[in-house]
């Protein structure tokens, strides 16, 4: 067996392209995918029967098909249902919101329902509209509970990223493997490709517990 | 827009025998990662303090890496390595067990330690030993309290196995991209592969939740 590790370091300027391709795509999934999450979990716990079924569809939908064939489907389906030609990049971007904001939705739907009845019912027995009962009473104290289980959603998007590797977005899993085809150096490149997500994700997880230390709720 | 569902008639067969190769891989890996998760969880919780930081390694590891990047790595990365190459679904077994026994002893883990510790010092003054309060106490009371987390472990593990079309396991999603490929007719068949795997994974998580509600009680304390 003979290893040439020399290629991780030729191709590094590629990597960090694909890491950062990886970063963005992440981030600017969670920046859709919470307000998206706090949307379907409002249409949802809203008194409109269409509003809350239109919501429960669309996230039993998504939470109950693997992601990477719902990147497919948006990729070869979505354009022709659409009519709309979209880059790899936002085609992957549009795959990844979908699912999560299932999945948020649900997180802020039992984070508003973890809180007593009662509190909405003082809220509005004072004189507040249901909204602002919302703003001011419910999200405040819902907030504190959902965000440990919106950091394991972070770190769990994280590493789903690498699904959309499968339409040639180029980021970092899709630049490893095609560097590992281009030059042959399977071991080192896959090596490689694990030891940075491990760089990057190790501290994520860790993160996510302290968050859970700090914020969890302890009975 | 005219939809021709005729490739997928031709060859409904040849699809589903992907979705049997998909409930064989769903259902090996659920019970190698069940039986590795929860020895290791059990380990990490009572073993020897080096083993549990080891332990506690490979679990965050897991939690760190992309389950495609366990895929690849064992698929191509191993045989290099060892010299031994493994068929496709040994391969995508084997990585996924790796990957999910992490996700089983954190649910294990989540269990044991959400029995009050109340618990265990009763048994201790009662003067019972600590694998006594283990397996009596402890665990009957723990794994009724498992049981939700393992309906989306079960409903995580079966949208795990398409990510094995990428090491060309013949499952149903690799099955489908292939009749997709050959037919030119992507619209027809990745819309029908979601509604196949919908109606698999939505019934999953519907049995499994009203199987706890009918336990639920025994969890209680």
């Amino acid at each position: 067996m003979n290893l040439d590790w020399s290629i991780v370091w030729q191709s590094r300027g590629a990597l960090l392209e694909g890491v950062l391709l990886t970063i963005l795509l992440t981030i600017l999934t969670m920046l859709i995918a919470i307000p998206g999450g706090i949307l379907l979990a409002l249409m949802r716990l809203s008194r409109s029967s269409i509003l809350a079924g239109a919501s429960t569809s669309f996230v039993e939908l998504f939470r109950n098909l693997p992601l990477i064939l719902v990147v497919y489907w948006a990729f070869y389906v979505m354009p022709v249902l659409l009519g709309i030609e979209l880059s790899p990049f936002t085609t992957g971007l549009v795959a990844l919101c979908l699912n999560v904001s299932a999945y948020n939705s649900e997180t802020f739907r039992s984070g508003i329902n973890s809180i007593r009845k009662g509190q909405m019912e003082a809220g509005v027995a004072l004189g507040m509209s249901r909204a602002q009962a919302m703003r001011q009473i419910i999200f405040p104290q819902a907030w504190r509970r959902v965000l440990p289980v919106l950091a394991s959603a972070w770190v769990s998007l994280f590493k789903d990223t690498s699904l959309v590797s499968v339409i040639a977005v180029g980021e970092l899993a899709h630049t490893a493997l095609q560097i590992r085809s281009q030059s042959f150096r399977v071991l080192e490149m896959l090596t490689a490709m694990a030891v940075i997500y491990w760089l990057l994700g190790y501290p994520q997880a860790k993160l996510v517990d302290w968050i859970y230390r700090k914020f969890g709720i302890t009975e | 827009m005219d939809f021709d569902f005729s490739p997928l008639v031709e060859s409904w067969q040849y699809l589903l025998g992907g979705l049997g190769i998909t409930a064989l891989l769903s259902f090996t890996t659920a019970v190698s990662s069940i039986a590795v998760g929860l020895a290791v969880g059990l380990v990490r919780l009572y073993g020897p303090t080096w083993l549990r930081w080891l332990l506690v390694f490979y679990i965050d590891s897991m939690r760190a890496i992309p389950v495609l990047v366990v895929l690849v790595w064992v698929y191509f990365a191993v045989p290099i390595l060892t010299g031994l190459s493994f068929e496709p679904f040994w391969a995508a077994l084997f990585a996924l067990t790796v990957h999910l026994a992490a996700y089983v002893a954190e649910i294990f883990r989540a269990g044991v330690e959400s029995i009050r510790p109340g618990q265990s010092r009763a048994g201790l003054a009662l003067g019972m030993s600590r694998r006594q309060i283990i397996q009596q106490i402890l665990l009957p009371q723990a794994i009724v309290r498992m049981l939700p987390a393992f309906g989306s472990f079960l409903s995580v593990t079966i949208k795990d196995t398409a990510i094995a079309a990428v090491i060309a396991v013949p499952e149903l999603m690799r099955r489908a991209e292939t009749i997709a490929g050959q037919s030119y007719r992507p619209v027809e068949v990745f819309t029908t592969t979601m509604v196949i795997y919908f109606l698999i994974l939505f019934p999953v998580t519907r049995v499994v939740d009203s199987f706890y509600r009918r336990v639920a009680h025994l969890g209680r304390s």
